[in-house]
């Protein structure tokens, strides 16, 4: 499975998010997309699972260009866990994960479904809450949940928007090197946007910095998360020391805010756009 | 805890087979109210009497023709338009519901009340049909008919312009309401008193408009559609996520939004076209069952037609012996199932909708 991302660039409406976003991927990774808030780490993520249309640019899987596959082929091939930030619904969690195997739904499957439902739950360490409702759990348990959905559609690349952001540090650790382990279990392409360096620099094969749109960086955790990178992309001083072998961020000091970042898209015009587009 | 495989799989069949039996219950229930109703109305016949009529001319059997005239021509017809339309508003408010993820959403959210009435008032009070050459028993229905999916088809035409999201959506069917209802209303204020009486008492929504006549087109609609939209649920559920997840389990969810909303408007068409407007069902017989077999769709779907179709054939009993001549059984409706569903939000400990 390769995932290649030539020349990307997208906007919303006539505001420039992506420009120019080239990489290539491929199975049995682990891979962290690392950058500011308002960065486009979102929409990129959008653009490859066909949520959104690049502006220009094409997405590759294997050679053929996502616009040209099917929604439901591409669910096949594809799993997405959105960010959750209040996301609520009135089933059950074995029903709400049960919605994950939708894409390869067919009759008679239940029993197998279940299983698969079952395994996943359990591997999570969420398996007593099966016959819970969705939304009486916290917020850290609606995240695994929806982990949980994504795994059971089986995608050969998942992407995961923020999996970890209401764990507790203990879950996060777990969770991120469970995502490792999947990628090399499974054979599968996990690529996920991380606002924690460190997690993302101790767990990650590829590390994917972006900045002002693009990708500013990309590669080992080592070669990517520098102190100088950190300081031109997230405007923070930091002290980079070595943790078994990978990078270990320890902040500094935030640098004074200046004017050109009044130029980057906020969060707030992204989040009106998206209004429009789902 | 931690339950192994096998009991979670238990736990979850059975869980679905309580559903299963509730909906049961609710058909029982109905099927029960449905000979209860024949034995109320105007004329004093017991129910007993009017039980063995049914079954007496069901099976052939010497009636008193009286008898058998009034039950077979008159309440029979009634006892199962009331069914149809608890059981197809219900449908139609659940699929509203999880099509604007919005518990507020039924069947008549996107204006189809109120394009009803405005194709009903034209035809009371004006006189005008829309349909050339319909024979002018049938005028009401089928303006009622038409002007009913005006609404809905402003708002598909608009999707196809622009995009919308389902909270705009459900703003431009308010939109086009308050529009239909105020030219309704110059209608009914320049109405003669007669014609504004005929164009209340259709407003009001009432099941005494129901006979054989209608009995075909009804049961037809409401069931084609019915299990045309019952073979949604599936992906009724996969809506439950959220526009853009849905696109990414493989469907497009304006699509299955548009689609399903045009088949829920058809449906209710169906119904209201004959009986009037009848409120409060289709929003609160979608809440009800739901509070017993949960949201699943494949569930909830069967389990708001039979709760519905029993609701509405209690409400019609209770309005067919209140005052005089009886009354409509919209008013009834609302004025049993207010308090019962305050009563069930009160009593109801975990929180159903989100």
């Amino acid at each position: 499975m390769e995932l290649s991302i030539n020349d990307v660039c997208f906007s919303y409406s006539s505001v420039p998010v992506l420009h120019d976003v080239s990489f290539k991927l491929s199975g049995n990774e682990l891979v962290s997309i690392l950058g500011p808030n308002g960065v486009g780490k979102s929409t990129l993520i959008h653009c490859i699972n066909k949520i959104l249309s690049p502006t220009s640019g094409t997405v590759l899987i294997d050679g053929k260009d996502v616009s040209e596959i099917k929604l439901k082929e591409l669910a096949k091939q594809i799993g997405y866990v959105p960010y959750s930030a209040n996301d609520s619904f009135p089933l059950s969690v074995i029903d709400t994960v049960m919605i994950g195997r939708h894409p390869h739904a067919k009759w008679g499957t239940l029993d197998s479904d279940l299983d698969m439902v079952y395994d996943t739950l359990r591997m999570l360490g969420i398996s007593h809450l099966a016959m819970r409702a969705f939304n009486e759990l916290s917020a850290g348990q609606h995240q695994k949940v929806m982990l949980a959905r994504g795994l059971v559609q089986e995608p050969d690349i998942l992407l995961l928007d923020e999996p970890t952001s209401n764990l507790d540090v203990r879950h996060q650790l777990d969770v991120t090197k469970m995502l490792r382990r999947l990628s090399r279990e499974k054979g599968i392409l996990i690529v996920m946007i991380s606002h924690d360096i460190n997690i993302a620099a101790k767990y990650s094969d590829k590390v994917i910095l972006m900045h002002e749109g693009s990708v500013y960086s990309i590669g080992t955790p080592r070669e990517v998360i520098t102190a100088e990178n950190l300081r031109t992309v997230y405007g923070v001083t930091a002290e980079i020391t070595d943790d078994d072998g990978a990078p270990h961020v320890i902040l500094k000091d935030a640098l004074p805010m200046d004017e050109e970042e009044e130029g980057l898209p906020s969060p707030a015009s992204s989040g009106h756009a998206s209004a429009q587009t789902s | 805890m931690i339950l192994d495989s096998a009991a979670v799989k238990g736990q979850y069949k059975s869980g679905n087979r309580k559903r299963v039996v509730w909906t049961v219950a609710f058909v029982l229930l109905a099927i029960a109210l449905f000979l209860v109703t024949l034995g109320f109305g105007v004329f004093k016949i017991s129910l007993v009497d009017a039980v063995k009529a049914f079954f007496d001319h069901l099976l052939g059997n010497e009636v008193d023709p009286r008898v058998d005239e009034y039950i077979w021509n008159t309440r029979v017809p009634r006892a199962i338009g009331a069914l149809i339309t608890g059981a197809g508003l219900s449908i139609a408010g659940v699929v509203m519901q999880n099509d604007f993820k919005n518990p507020l959403a039924e069947p008549y959210t996107m204006g189809i009340s109120s394009g009803a009435f405005l194709g009903a008032t034209l035809g009371i009070i004006l006189n005008i049909s829309v349909i050339p050459f319909v024979p002018s028993g049938s005028m009401v229905v089928a303006n009622a008919y038409v002007f009913s999916l005006i609404p809905v088809a402003i708002i598909a035409l608009f999707s196809k312009f622009r995009k919308l999201t389902p909270m705009s959506m459900i703003l431009t069917g308010i939109a086009v309401m308050f529009l239909f209802s105020s030219i309704s209303q110059i209608l009914m204020v320049t109405a003669p008193s007669e014609s504004m009486a005929d164009a209340y008492s259709w407003r009001v929504g009432s099941l005494d408009r129901v006979r054989w006549d209608a009995v075909p087109m009804m049961l037809a609609s409401t069931v084609v559609l019915s299990v045309v939209l019952y073979m949604f649920a599936r992906r009724l559920n996969v809506m439950y996520v959220g526009d853009r997840s849905v696109k990414t389990l493989g469907e497009n969810p304006m699509t299955i939004r548009l689609v399903t909303m045009v088949l829920a408007s058809l449906l209710t068409a169906g119904i209201v076209s004959y009986t009037g407007t009848i409120g409060f069902i289709g929003l609160v017989g979608p809440h009800v069952a739901r509070i017993f077999v949960g949201s699943n769709n494949r569930y909830l779907i069967p389990a708001s037609a039979a709760f519905g179709a029993a609701f509405i054939l209690f409400a019609d009993t209770v309005a067919k012996v209140s005052g005089i001549n009886g009354l409509p059984v919209g008013v009834i409706s609302a004025m049993v199932g207010g308090p019962l569903f305050m009563w069930i939000l009160i009593r109801q400990r975990k929180n159903v909708w989100a």
